[in-house]
């Protein structure tokens, strides 16, 4: 098969001593960055953009691109430890992870992440290797009524994010498309609920929301009360996951690995909507979806996998269309452009050394990094048994500099403590801040993309059912909704 | 009305999407709204403000029918000292320097624990400052002052 | 004897008044130099920025620190500049966002009374793409084909107020003809959605979008600069195909704050324009499209005027409002 002789091809480029040198640093700077709230691959990657100047392509490419999809990596580090997103497709991790640490559990959790990344981060590799270009002119049949129609149907099923309060968790959601509004409206280019502040024009950043819901409003609530609060109370396990949890993990994995690949290459979409999207899928098949938020493995292994996935497909577009579908693509692609190297439909060709020679070392870095990770589960876990207050001014602090890092503003460090704020009161109101992230991270694209469904259309609706994709989702949210309404009528039937 | 009420938890809750959603609506009035099929960008903020108002009027009576309390007590004195925390590194960062920004949030920070031993948070501060330096001027190079503003 | 200490209180004025006269003629610079980019990490603006800062740091001598402050097209990163110190350590890249903005948005500084302008870098002009489907496969057919179909050809942009989108309407408002505007968020989204026929035309920015058209995927009809492209020779400019004087650019310049001292404003042009000329940045430059350009700070300023003009015009004809 011509596959295995590229590959082959791909891996002797892979394992020079450079890029071999490369691909670690890359990988290892990678997971640091992951596991800082704020500081991402985006500004770390425009940091070293000097640098690459002096290296030759591929070099630079592996390098670049092992930070990348490191920091997925790192992410679910603090999610789990301490509630704090490090990456903004760590946050569903959050949900499942954090009580999974409360419980003793960090050790498991932890190394499922690693475990569920490094299979995602091969199938992914993988995909890139066999279907590439296939995968990326399916992405390129996505227009915006296709958008709207996926972001309906996660809207309609995110009420499968709540866990208690059906009503309340539904205004979160509500809330959150509220937030998501904040900032300039595409469609018209005004400035919305800004406030005549420039700085809000952008919108409230997603780590601004993420880290003061989850994390702020957490570290209040451990210190409200004036008798010592045990944090961490489960009884240390184990550093390594039982038996029974790589079964329960399993199955999660390989379906979180294939949503976060279909979603990972349509631009807009990205790691964050996949792992949301994941934990919604599995809460609704689950056997006992009561078990999700209070510590299911099923809820760290399937958003993990899916935004690793869904980071190495995000490398599609820009490798095999030349498009680079978020910033940080469109600095690789410049870092690429400015070494002489046009990637597109030709890089294939043009380019063997370069696009084989990156697929192998995407696998070599994955396990990289996996060997990186593992081993220090037990270290993070020891982390955990410093007292909680030496413990949680270092989260305060981090929290504040990482924000700081994203826009080098310091009115999105303000903005985290007004969201913490409203995070505690929603937090001792009962009222769950995942669906409000889930809300806040479909809402735009929502809007964005029914109004300029319509647009295109002419104002004609029926546009949504005429396209097969879009209709396929269409009644894809039809089913889930009746779904969801039959067995409540059914329930509240039975109660009476 | 019953003193009660202010430890509702349901209250308190629908109370708060009652005032984000009307807020939500009255600020978009501004806002043109055009039609259902040329939506302006004024349509969803005030569709959205107003199913929140909605929702909130039905937690806030259900509410006040359960009579469900707020669990615990309200930490207002962690929430303050946190949120200061935050707000003073933000504040002192570009006119003191990284360095000063991050000892006084962490005094900040600590402040808001049960106990507070000076000696553990001057060396917490420290050694912290110390990691941070290293990381993020050293091994990110962000360019932030160390000592002094800009 | 005379009381010691007026004598030495003279003795330490004299001193302090030597010494403060010396340090106003100090060495420049002595600490590191904030270049200040109005957009986060990833678009051209910061690549140029990031390709220019080793160059004019081992001119100057001392480190050139790219410092992104993104935010309402440039307006942020703009006003903090338009407020700082004048005393050469803070710089600030230009974009086109500067000249668009006052006609935009409410600013809180004076566009051209704040700034000291440096230098204009370089441009890079933007390609007038469409989708294959699109029958018109010039210019001349292209206004043709629009005038018999007002309102009903769509083009897309990398968003409002962007160089993509105003490209369109300088079109429109120098040939007459009424195209659809869909905007996108960012550059990404809006190429993706030419190449899926969603939009069907964009005035894109010319290294990313040629590789598509060598590929066969988008057709391209004429480069929006007064001079053809070197990086595309066999494409037409719009104005020589039938729209005379039309021109855009997206273009990048350096600035620094009005009363920076006329001294440190010579010596930043100096080494700005042996920077933009040292053949690797050349060649970097010139990889993403750039055309240098390194002209005079009066060349420059007198640049700036008269594009805020001409957008003020455009802008207003085309009915856009910022807030």
């Amino acid at each position: 098969m011509e596959i295995l002789n590229h590959l082959a091809f791909g891996f002797g480029v892979a394992f020079s001593l450079e890029n071999l040198a490369y691909c670690f640093a890359g990988v290892a700077l990678g997971t640091l960055i992951g596991v800082l709230p704020g500081v991402g691959p985006l500004v770390t990657i425009a940091m070293l953009f000097p640098i690459t100047f002096h290296l030759p392509a591929v070099p630079a490419i592996i390098m670049l691109a092992g930070i990348f999809y490191g920091a997925q990596y790192g992410g679910s580090t603090t999610s789990i430890l301490v509630n704090l997103p490090g990456e903004t497709a760590s946050a569903v991790t959050c949900i499942d992870g954090y009580q999974m640490a409360r419980q003793g559990r960090a050790g498991p959790a932890l190394a499922t992440a690693a475990l569920a990344s490094f299979f995602a981060g091969c199938v992914g590799t993988l995909l890139i290797a066999l279907a590439g270009p296939t995968l990326g002119e399916w992405a390129l049949k996505f227009g915006s009524a296709e958008y709207t129609s996926l972001m309906l149907m996660a809207l309609v099923a995110s009420a499968v994010m709540t866990q208690g309060d059906a009503v309340k968790g539904l205004a979160m959601v509500v809330l959150g498309l509220l937030v998501g509004v904040v900032g300039v409206d595409v469609n018209s280019g005004m400035a919305r609920y800004s406030f005549g502040v420039p700085e809000l024009v952008d919108g409230i950043g997603f780590t601004v929301v993420a880290v003061g819901l989850f994390a702020v409003a957490e570290i209040v609530v451990n210190l409200e009360t004036r008798e010592p609060r045990e944090v961490y109370a489960g009884k240390l396990t184990g550093l390594m996951p039982t038996a029974r949890d790589l079964k329960d993990a399993a199955w999660p994995t390989v379906r979180g690995t294939a949503v976060g690949a279909c979603f990972g290459v349509l631009p807009g979409a990205g790691p964050a909507l996949s792992s949301f999207a994941t934990y919604m899928l599995e809460k609704k098949i689950a056997k006992d979806p009561s078990r999700f938020g209070r510590g299911a493995i099923e809820g760290v292994a399937a958003p993990e996998a899916a935004n690793n996935a869904a980071a190495q497909t995000a490398f599609i577009p820009m490798l095999t269309l030349g498009i680079p579908a978020t910033a940080t693509m469109a600095l690789m692609l410049a870092a690429l452009t400015l070494q002489g190297i046009a990637t597109g439909p030709q890089v294939m060709l043009d380019k063997p050394d370069l696009f084989w020679g990156l697929i192998a070392s995407m696998w070599i870095g994955n396990l990289m990094l996996v060997i990186l990770n593992l081993p220090l589960v037990g270290v993070w876990v020891r982390l955990l048994t410093v007292p909680y207050r030496w413990l949680f001014p270092s989260i305060i602090l981090f929290c504040s500099i990482g924000n700081y890092s994203v826009s080098n503003n310091p009115f999105d460090v303000y903005m985290v403590a007004v969201i913490g704020v409203l995070g505690y009161v929603l937090v001792k109101l009962e009222c769950e801040p995942a669906p409000l992230l889930l809300g806040y991270v479909l809402g735009p694209l929502l809007e964005e993309n029914l109004r300029r469904a319509l647009l295109i259309a002419r104002g004609d609706p029926t546009v949504f059912f005429t396209r097969p994709i879009s209709l396929a989702f269409m009644i894809a949210t039809l089913l889930i909704l009746v779904v969801m309404i039959a067995p409540g009528a059914r329930r509240s039937r039975q109660l009476k | 009305m019953k003193p009660g009420l202010w430890n509702n938890r349901d209250f308190l809750a629908g109370l708060l999407f009652v005032v984000l959603g009307g807020l939500a609506v009255a600020l978009a009035r501004g806002y043109p709204i055009g039609s259902t099929m040329r939506m302006g960008p004024g349509y969803f903020p005030t569709v959205l403000g107003g199913i929140l108002l909605l929702f909130g009027v039905y937690v806030l009576l259900r509410g006040v029918r359960s009579g469900d309390e707020v669990k615990g007590e309200w930490g207002y004195r962690p929430l303050a000292l946190i949120s200061l925390s935050i707000v003073m590194f933000g504040f002192l960062l570009d006119r003191v320097g990284m360095v000063p920004a991050i000892v006084a949030t962490l005094f900040a920070a600590a402040a808001a624990g049960r106990e507070f031993r000076f000696k553990e948070v001057l060396l917490l501060a420290v050694v912290l400052t110390a990691f941070s330096v290293a990381v993020f001027s050293y091994g990110l190079k962000l360019p932030y002052p160390l000592l002094g503003g800009y | 004897m005379q009381n010691p200490s007026i004598a030495r209180l003279l003795v330490l004025a004299l001193v302090l008044g030597a010494a403060h006269t010396a340090l106003a003629q100090a060495p420049y610079p002595v600490k590191p130099i904030r270049f200040i980019v109005g957009f986060p990490p990833g678009g051209s603006n910061d690549i140029v920025a990031r390709t220019l800062a080793p160059a004019l740091s081992e001119g100057l001598g001392k480190q050139v620190v790219v410092e992104n402050r993104g935010g309402a097209n440039t307006a942020i990163a703009t006003e903090l500049v338009a407020h700082a110190a004048p005393d050469g350590y803070t710089i600030l890249m230009n974009a086109p966002g500067h000249v668009t903005n006052p006609s935009l948005i409410k600013l809180n500084f004076d566009p051209i009374r704040d700034f000291a302008f440096i230098t204009r870098i370089g441009e890079a002009a933007n390609l007038l793409v469409v989708h294959p489907s699109f029958p018109p496969r010039s210019v001349k057919e292209l206004i043709a084909f629009s005038k018999l179909r007002p309102g009903d050809v769509n083009f897309g942009s990398s968003g409002i107020g962007t160089s993509v989108h105003l490209s369109a309407e300088l079109f429109q408002y120098m040939t007459g003809v009424k195209w659809v505007h869909v905007a996108y968020k960012g550059g990404g989204p809006g190429l993706v959605a030419l190449l899926s026929g969603e939009v069907s035309l964009y005035f894109g920015n010319l290294p990313t979008v040629i590789r598509q058209v060598r590929a066969g995927k988008l057709r391209a009809l004429a480069v929006s600069g007064l001079k053809r492209a070197p990086a595309a020779p066999d494409i037409p400019t719009v104005a020589e195909s039938g729209v005379p004087g039309y021109e855009t650019a997206t273009w990048w310049g350096l600035s620094a704050p009005a009363k920076t001292p006329p001294a440190i404003l010579a010596r930043l042009h100096k080494e700005a324009i042996r920077a933009v000329n040292a053949p690797d940045v050349r060649q970097r430059l010139e990889g993403v499209g750039a055309d240098i350009i390194g002209n005079t700070p009066e060349q420059y300023a007198a640049f700036i005027r008269n594009e805020i003009d001409k957008w003020a015009k455009v802008i207003k004809a085309a009915g856009i409002k910022g807030e």
